[in-house]
């Protein structure tokens, strides 16, 4: 077994006020080694308006820009813009925003910028619900789930938006996806969109001990199983049509997945199979969209 | 009416709040329910090791590319790594955790590939000016009584082998056939122990030329002269010309010696003595066959040799017991009885069964007896208590006489090289406590690697390092996400015509590039390699690096005690506790 190299700057301070184990800390933490210092980030109403710390504090060690739940998109364009005038026009300019800021309120002002091309890295850290305020249900949450607004009794009964196929149809330079029980792939990913120009979008999933129900211990293992099921492949999408699909070896059925979360334990056996039935479509089509070839 | 703003500098800007200060001050320790702390486990293999080897260190050597440092790790705690890596029945192997993942790591042949390479270096260890305390008599140079010198030449004693036989080694010697333990290994490893100022005196036998009295000059006494007496049949004819005891077969063709036999040669018994002289007269020339009154499932002998005697051509018959050997001119009938399998006896073996009227005869020119091995008792001296064939010892060897300590296969029904091993390095250690005045007990209760038997040399020698929590890692302690699975690398074999041909040695050690791969499958279960998972994984950022390096050290200021490192800690090593409230 190898080990992991990863980068030895923490731009993640110690103090911050994340959960115990929370897997959001982890993507920010490792998002920030290959970010590096010379980056601005702007944070849309989420967990990480709350997490870095309060006013006059911050946990965070590179410059951060609250902002409004809708305006994620339109604060990067116009902060890129200010750095440009300056002609500052190294300094990365990122969007942290959460699955709420990014599927739901904010998809109007990210489609905007995405469609002019603006000059930002878009990370969507995904923990599929409003986790933040309580864990209500978003376009992010997975079928069938739990949340408080999505009820055992009536759990969610749409499946996750998938914003992946929405950002390539915008035809970005640059889309992927990650998750924290693969950093390595996490970091070469964040690292080759930094050497892009113009949007680029990743899709990070977060896996969230108390809006999952899950130990705290074991949010790495919820993110790998994800890959493995299948629930949350890896891939990338270049300029809207290349895909290179991360094949995992180990593959499992997503009941190993479900199984271990508080949020899927009223399923039955049949949604189950729904829910597997559901990922191999979407599986199938995510291949199939990667065999495509132009004649 | 549009108004046009104009800010001359910083000071005419709107207020925005803006955050300077770090948050550092807020100890999220705090929150901590529980605290992970690292804590290197003992390892399945290493505490299955009768010898007591530490087989993770000196396998995480081989990773490393430090075969020099594999086989200094080695050494601590055993003299005889290219005996033990070629004819130990490698128990680490079988309770290695990678068993239950895909196939165990292939212990034996890396130990054998370190002991090789040491050689091809002409690697030894050499004795420093170190001046010499007690003298003390070793009775027997045999696997345990060399182990015992070896270990007490390293503390410092001033330590004489005697021996009856011309050539030091015992049943290593005269026991095990070469083509399993060549002779060259046997020697350098022997003179190895000599180097450090062990003198080994062949050809003196205790109790004929030697006895108590001669050593009163020597402060301590071990006594591991072996169990050398083949086990009679216990049959009418059971002793007649042309049948012979299988040790002492052994011990001729072990030495040299002309053997005269016939072709057919019947071989009565199924342990490992029998398999070794049925694959030795094949080497003959002869044609063999063994009688076994159980069944195959029952057999003591290790598997691999018999898979390995039946390829060579050696036959085995199940269920049969002679209870007659008649001759006639050269040849002889053996009368035998078939067998069923009853209850299990003592040994908890189905005990077998005669199958009344089920007589028959067996024909051949010779007739081995390889029933089982015994203590030779009369020359011991008085005094000595002794039960069902034994020597009676305590636990640390001391036989209730002064002074004098018994070890290896005299005190023991375990006849194994690794536990002759084992206990030589036990009493060893026990003669040290008994000179210097030490409850040899509680030493032992110190340095038992897990639970037991086996025990560390290393930490009787340095109590404060390498510490270790005698907790055996299992595999449901391990995450194994991070192992992928590979097939178990194998010793290549000779081909069996070449085989039979000869006392060669039959398998071939593994290459550096072999060993490195099959030492990259272990686990390394319960010791930190550095894979850094506790690092990468901290939410906290509370692992702390020292450089680049990990210190093994949490930063408890901020742990929130999530417990990520605990659960992705592929070899758990790393422990959690409950904090006091």
């Amino acid at each position: 077994m190898k080990k992991m190299e990863i980068p030895l700057s923490e731009n993640l301070g110690h103090g911050h006020l994340a959960c115990a184990g929370c897997g959001a800390a982890v993507s920010m933490r490792l998002t920030l080694k290959a970010l590096g210092e010379k980056t601005v980030m702007i944070f849309p109403a989420s967990c990480w308006s709350i997490i870095p710390g309060f006013w006059p504090y911050s946990s965070i060690r590179i410059p951060v820009v609250h902002a409004g739940f809708v305006t994620g998109g339109a604060t990067a364009s116009g902060v890129r813009a200010a750095l440009d005038i300056r002609g500052d026009h190294e300094t990365v300019v990122a969007v942290w925003a959460g699955d709420g800021a990014t599927f739901d309120i904010g998809l109007q002002a990210l489609s905007g910028a995405a469609e002019r091309n603006e000059d930002f890295i878009y990370i969507c850290n995904d923990n599929e619900g409003y986790m933040n305020t309580g864990t209500q249900r978003s376009s992010a949450t997975p079928l069938f789930a739990w949340t408080t607004t999505t009820p055992v009794t009536k759990p969610k009964e749409n499946p996750k938006k998938d914003i992946m196929a929405i950002m390539a149809d915008h035809q970005i330079p640059y889309a992927a996806t990650a998750t924290i029980a693969y950093p390595e792939d996490l970091l070469r990913k964040v690292e080759k969109a930094r050497s892009i120009r113009g949007t680029r979008f990743i899709h990070l999933l977060s896996p969230c001990s108390p809006g999952w129900r899950i130990p705290s211990e074991i949010t790495i293992k919820v993110s790998r199983l994800a890959v493995r099921s299948r629930v949350f492949p890896l891939y990338e999408i270049e300029n809207g049509i290349s895909y290179t699909i991360r094949e995992e070896p180990h593959v499992v059925p997503v009941k190993e997945y479900l199984r271990l979360q508080g949020r899927f334990s009223h399923l039955t056996d049949l949604e189950i199979e729904v829910i597997q039935e559901n990922v191999e479509r979407t599986w199938e089509r995510l291949t199939r969209k990667a065999s495509l070839k132009l004649k | 009416m549009t108004k046009q703003f104009v800010f001359k500098g910083a000071s005419q800007m709107p207020m925005i709040s803006v955050s300077l200060g770090h948050m550092d001050w807020n100890k999220t320790g705090a929150w901590r329910a529980q605290r992970p702390f690292y804590e290197d486990k003992t390892s399945p293999c290493s505490a299955a090791c009768p010898v007591g080897n530490d087989i993770v260190g000196f396998i995480q050597k081989i990773t490393e590319e430090d075969f020099e440092g594999a086989w200094n790790l080695i050494r601590e705690e055993n003299p005889f790594p290219g005996v033990c890596g070629r004819v130990c029945f490698h128990p680490c192997e079988s309770k290695c955790n990678r068993r239950e993942y895909d196939e165990p790591i292939a212990i034996h042949a890396l130990e054998r590939f370190v002991s090789d390479f040491a050689s091809n270096l002409n690697k030894k260890i050499r004795k420093g000016p170190g001046a010499r305390k007690n003298k003390i008599a070793v009775i027997g140079s045999g696997p345990a009584g060399m182990s015992c010198a070896y270990h007490l030449a390293k503390l410092d004693y001033d330590v004489t082998v005697f021996e009856s036989s011309s050539l030091a080694g015992g049943m290593l010697r005269t026991g095990i056939p070469s083509y399993r333990l060549p002779k060259d290994v046997l020697d350098r490893e022997i003179s190895n122990i000599a180097e450090l100022g062990v003198e080994i005196r062949t050809g003196i036998p205790f109790g004929e030329g030697l006895n108590l009295d001669g050593l009163k000059n020597y402060q301590a006494i071990f006594i591991a002269t072996g169990a050398h007496r083949g086990r009679d049949l216990h049959v009418p004819g059971g002793k007649g010309r042309g049948v012979f005891s299988g040790l002492d077969l052994l011990k001729k063709i072990n030495l040299g010696r002309k053997v005269t036999l016939g072709d057919k040669i019947a071989i009565v018994g199924g342990g490992n003595t029998a398999i070794d002289v049925a694959r030795s007269v094949v080497r003959l020339g002869k044609k063999a066959t063994i009688l076994y009154r159980r069944s195959k499932e029952e057999m003591p002998a290790f598997g691999e040799e018999m898979v390995e005697a039946l390829e060579e051509g050696v036959k085995i018959r199940y269920l049969v017991n002679p209870i007659r050997i008649q001759q006639k001119d050269s040849l002889h009938r053996l009368e035998c009885l078939r067998m069923e399998l009853g209850e299990k006896d003592e040994s908890g073996r189905r005990k077998p069964v005669p199958i009344p009227g089920s007589n028959f005869f067996f024909e051949a020119d010779n007739v081995i007896i390889a029933a089982g091995e015994e203590v030779e008792l009369f020359f011991l001296p008085k005094g000595l208590e002794k039960r069902e064939g034994i020597v009676l010892t305590q636990r640390d060897g001391n036989t209730g006489a002064r002074g004098i300590f018994a070890g290896g296969d005299l005190t023991s029904n375990q006849r194994t090289v690794a536990h002759a091993i084992g206990s030589g390095k036990k009493v060893a250690l026990a003669i040290d406590c008994y000179l210097n005045g030490k409850d040899s007990e509680e030493a032992l209760r110190q340095i038992l690697t897990g639970e037991g038997p086996s025990i560390s040399m290393f930490r009787y020698l340095h109590p404060q390092e390498r510490l270790m929590n005698p907790h055996v890692v299992t595999f449901d302690e391990l995450n194994t996400d991070y192992f992928e699975p590979s097939r178990r690398q194998r010793e290549t074999k000779d081909l069996i015509k070449k085989r039979i041909k000869g006392f060669r040695e039959i398998t071939s050690g593994f290459t550096e590039g072999i060993a490195m791969e099959e030492a990259e499958r272990c686990f390394s279960c319960g010791t930190c390699v550095g894979c850094e998972n506790c690092y990468v994984f901290c939410p906290d950022a509370s692992i702390i690096k020292i450089g680049e390096v990990l210190s093994h050290q949490v930063d408890y200021d901020f742990c929130k005690g999530c417990g990520i490192c605990f659960s992705e800690c592929p070899r758990g090593v790393i422990s959690l506790k409950e904090e006091a409230r």
